[in-house]
């Protein structure tokens, strides 16, 4: 049964994906095209330029006829509509086209090169944090809801609400200005030192250089987790079953860890995970404040080169790895919670 | 539901509100916010800031990345505050067909730096030959400037001595200090001519404090050339409540400028956004059947949808003025309370006296708008609060990347102006802790009021 469940899941977010990419794809046609027509002039420029010994009319005629050439060859010379449904079909098969000026780390400037690099330090930054962030999250949220209204649970609450609307990216700024260049103990930014350093001392450079990022992420995020998870813990407290544990005289600890976290786990995963899954997207910006290079960095690199063809493949991968993210998530859910496999929602 | 009725619910609802500490907190934030609001052009110094903001001419007489004025308090080491001359001597002389007009304006100066510069300030018509000298407290004087002046009712004559006066000052450091080796583009004119005659007076300064006095000589060569409202300007090395950016900017009137707009851009997104959730969600819960799906498969595409990525991009392509993205931004932001709402209204739905009003005859817009949207208010402002935040953050966000409405001036766009300049490197805390300080702030006082409202309709939240 879980298995039927899963692939419909699947199924609907592939489809899901289709719908938004056709969008985008709709939405910024015109940019799109107006970039890939400068790309196809500046081609033709290239090769003429080599071209000395023709004369005037048959360079001419030359550029007339690349020019149809290449129209035809990205289907510039089809119906509005038709252009459409073919770069929708592009984005899906990861053929996303050349950058205008953005070129990946081995020198390609195919846009799929450049996005994909940026992916697995993303992932890195965002997952590192996301662990740290859950685990402090879960301790602090279990502790406030075992001594709920108490002067923890209070001040810890005023916490959440402080940083409730505070942007990442300006505690981020902040952290830089102090940690980095005021008391110069952590690096203000980067992957890793340059030169970056060989075997072992590579990986206590890359913690070093992920500490204040990662600090900066979880300082802001895991009183929001404490929180949840307060709220989620103190309505399972109030079930009968934990009354009755407590009435058989089982120790509060193991209540708390054994009996209440049984039963709060899936939501508090689920929701950590998907409000996470937001501030990825959310967080894309950060990057760009610590130097990070990962996606969000690459937003921020594109909108200053104006790359056209990099933000617009960027932002279909974004979209992918997101809706990726919810459909794991539902996946995770299904697995936790024994009433979805049995098919009653 | 009935207007007596609702006052009732209303008022209830404020005694269960004010048991919440946090929540009244909130509202007194929220109250100050709105007192700013109202009193803006009266407690900054610059209420142009939000027109003129990138109007370099508004703001050049003001000193360049200068601290806050109250860091005096915690150094030992007094900076120059900015100053405004508006008094002085006058007197004039006719030699023939010229008139010689003389002001003399006097400046204490008692702290330890130097203020970064001096400005003349004159307005009128005409070619007048300007001639600027100091008296210093020493005794000693400085012939500083001697230039033609243009001047017409569009064009006031504006003399910087800091930028105009520096060959002077090195002439005059050179004599009682020959031995030090300098380069005129190094010099700070303003560092010499507040410091003691003595040798050492380019490299390592000591203040000579006193009155000093600007003498400015204006020869008028025909009648018809006047002279009026002149007045001298110090640009201090402190300045103001916040400070200035690399821009000459007041921080203090970019970020009280920035209220309203973040104000408008939360309670107008945060407003339009759950009103369009709410409604969607109940007419999908009271619909039902393949409308109800549909609806559901709508909120889902939107639910999809990486916000910050494509509203960045959606930025950079179209260019979006305010009311655009506020627009834009809404558009993302109503699916927020659908999911809720749809099964709140998926319970209100079976309530017998819906059934009761169908049965009276009662059309679908009537129960939905009275008698089910009432029963979710309560929800909804506290949705609408919490949602404000994220409005704003998100603005701000747009705004950093340099994408923001050029017209205006936001938290964000202090912040990116900080982020370009260079203000982290350079430790210029007081160009990037309060814009975003205001923009926590903000968020938390409507978190405060979301909060306590959550946990008034969350009765399971509340503490034993």
């Amino acid at each position: 049964m879980y298995w039927k469940y899963a692939i419909k899941r699947v199924l609907y977010g592939l489809l899901m994906y289709a719908i938004l990419i056709f969008i985008f794809s709709a939405l910024f046609n015109t940019v799109m095209e107006q970039t890939l027509r400068a790309q196809i002039e500046e081609q033709i420029r290239g090769e003429t330029m080599r071209m000395t010994s023709l004369n005037e009319s048959q360079l001419e005629n030359y550029v007339i006829n690349r020019r149809s050439d290449l129209y035809s060859l990205y289907r510039l010379n089809k119906p509005v509509a038709e252009r459409i449904m073919w770069r929708t079909w592009d984005t899906l098969t990861l053929n996303l086209g050349n950058s205008t000026i953005i070129r990946s780390s081995k020198g390609s400037r195919s846009v799929w090169d450049v996005v994909s690099e940026a992916i697995p330090k993303t992932l890195l930054l965002f997952s590192v944090a996301m662990l740290v962030d859950i685990f402090l999250g879960l301790l602090l949220g279990l502790k406030k809801a075992q001594k709920a209204g108490g002067v923890l649970d209070k001040s810890t609450s005023v916490g959440t609400m402080v940083v409730f609307g505070m942007p990442s990216w300006w505690l981020g700024m902040i952290m830089i200005m102090f940690f980095a260049y005021g008391v110069k103990i952590f690096p203000s930014g980067g992957l890793h030192s340059t030169p970056p350093p060989e075997g072992i001392s590579y990986f206590f450079d890359l913690l070093y250089h992920l500490a204040l990022p990662v600090l900066t992420l979880v300082v802001i995020g895991f009183w929001g987790r404490a929180f949840l998870t307060r709220n989620i813990v103190l309505g399972v407290l109030q079930d009968d079953y934990i009354m009755a544990a407590r009435a058989r005289g089982i120790p509060e600890r193991k209540v708390l860890y054994g009996h209440t976290m049984r039963t709060s786990a899936p939501p508090i995963v689920t929701m950590s995970l998907l409000a996470l899954l937001a501030s990825v997207g959310g967080n894309i910006v950060y990057e760009g404040i610590f130097s990070w290079p990962g996606m969000g960095n690459l937003y921020w690199i594109a909108l200053q080169q104006n790359d056209v063809p990099v933000l617009m493949g960027n932002l279909a991968i974004t979209t992918g790895l997101y809706i990726c993210g919810l459909v794991i998530l539902d996946l995770i859910y299904g697995l936790l919670d024994p009433r979805i496999k049995v098919g009653g929602r | 539901m009935t207007v007596s009725d609702f006052r009732r619910s209303a008022s209830e609802f404020w005694r269960e509100f004010r048991k919440v500490k946090s929540g009244v907190f909130g509202l007194i934030f929220l109250a100050i916010f709105i007192c700013i609001l109202i009193f803006e052009p009266v407690i900054v110094p610059y209420p142009e800031a939000n027109e003129k903001w990138r109007d370099i001419t508004y703001w050049q007489d003001l000193p360049s990345s200068a601290p806050p004025s109250w860091i005096n308090l915690f150094t030992s080491k007094k900076r120059a505050v900015s100053d405004s001359i508006d008094e002085y001597s006058f007197s004039e002389i006719l030699a023939g067909t010229m008139r010689i007009q003389e002001y003399i304006f006097e400046y204490d100066y008692s702290a330890s730096v130097a203020p970064s510069d001096v400005v003349f300030h004159a307005s009128g018509v005409g070619k007048p030959t300007v001639v600027i000298s100091i008296q210093r407290p020493d005794g000693l004087s400085i012939d500083l400037y001697r230039k033609q002046l243009e001047m017409s009712p569009t064009q006031d004559a504006r003399v910087s001595i800091d930028r105009s006066a520096q060959t002077a000052a090195m002439n005059f450091g050179k004599k009682y200090s020959p031995s030090e080796g300098v380069q005129l583009q190094t010099i700070k004119t303003t560092d010499v001519l507040f410091s003691e005659a003595k040798q050492g007076i380019f490299r390592s300064p000591s203040p000579l404090t006193g009155t000093y006095k600007l003498k400015v000589t204006l020869l008028l060569q025909k009648a018809d050339e006047e002279i009026k409202d002149a007045f001298v300007t110090v640009a201090g090395r402190v300045h103001g409540i916040l400070g200035t950016d690399n821009s000459k900017r007041d921080i203090w009137s970019g970020v009280i400028a920035g209220v309203k707009w973040a104000m408008l851009i939360g309670l107008l997104t945060a407003l339009v956004s759950v009103s369009i959730g709410v409604v969607y969600g109940v007419i999908s819960a009271y619909v039902g059947g393949w409308k109800d799906s549909l609806m559901q498969r709508i909120f889902e595409i939107f639910i999809s949808v990486p916000m910050l990525p494509v509203l960045i991009v959606m930025s950079a392509v179209f260019k979006p003025n305010i009311w655009v993205m506020i627009g834009i931004m809404c558009i993302f932001y109503w699916v927020g309370p659908v999911k809720t709402v749809r099964s709140m209204g998926l319970q209100i739905k079976e309530e017998t006296y819906i059934e009761a009003s169908r049965a009276l005859g009662a059309s679908n817009t009537r129960i939905i708008f009275k008698h089910m949207v009432p029963l979710l208010i309560p929800y909804a402002f506290a949705s609408m609060a919490l949602n404000v935040p994220g409005a704003i953050v998100v603005e701000a966000t747009i705004s950093l990347l340099g994408l923001g409405d050029a017209t205006i001036v936001t938290w964000g766009q202090i912040l990116q102006a900080a982020n370009s300049g260079g203000a982290m490197l350079s430790g210029m805390w007081w160009w990037v802790v309060p814009p975003g300080m205001a923009i926590a702030f903000m968020g938390m006082t409507f978190a405060f009021v979301g909060f306590a409202m959550d946990k008034i309709l969350n009765p399971k939240l509340k503490t034993r």
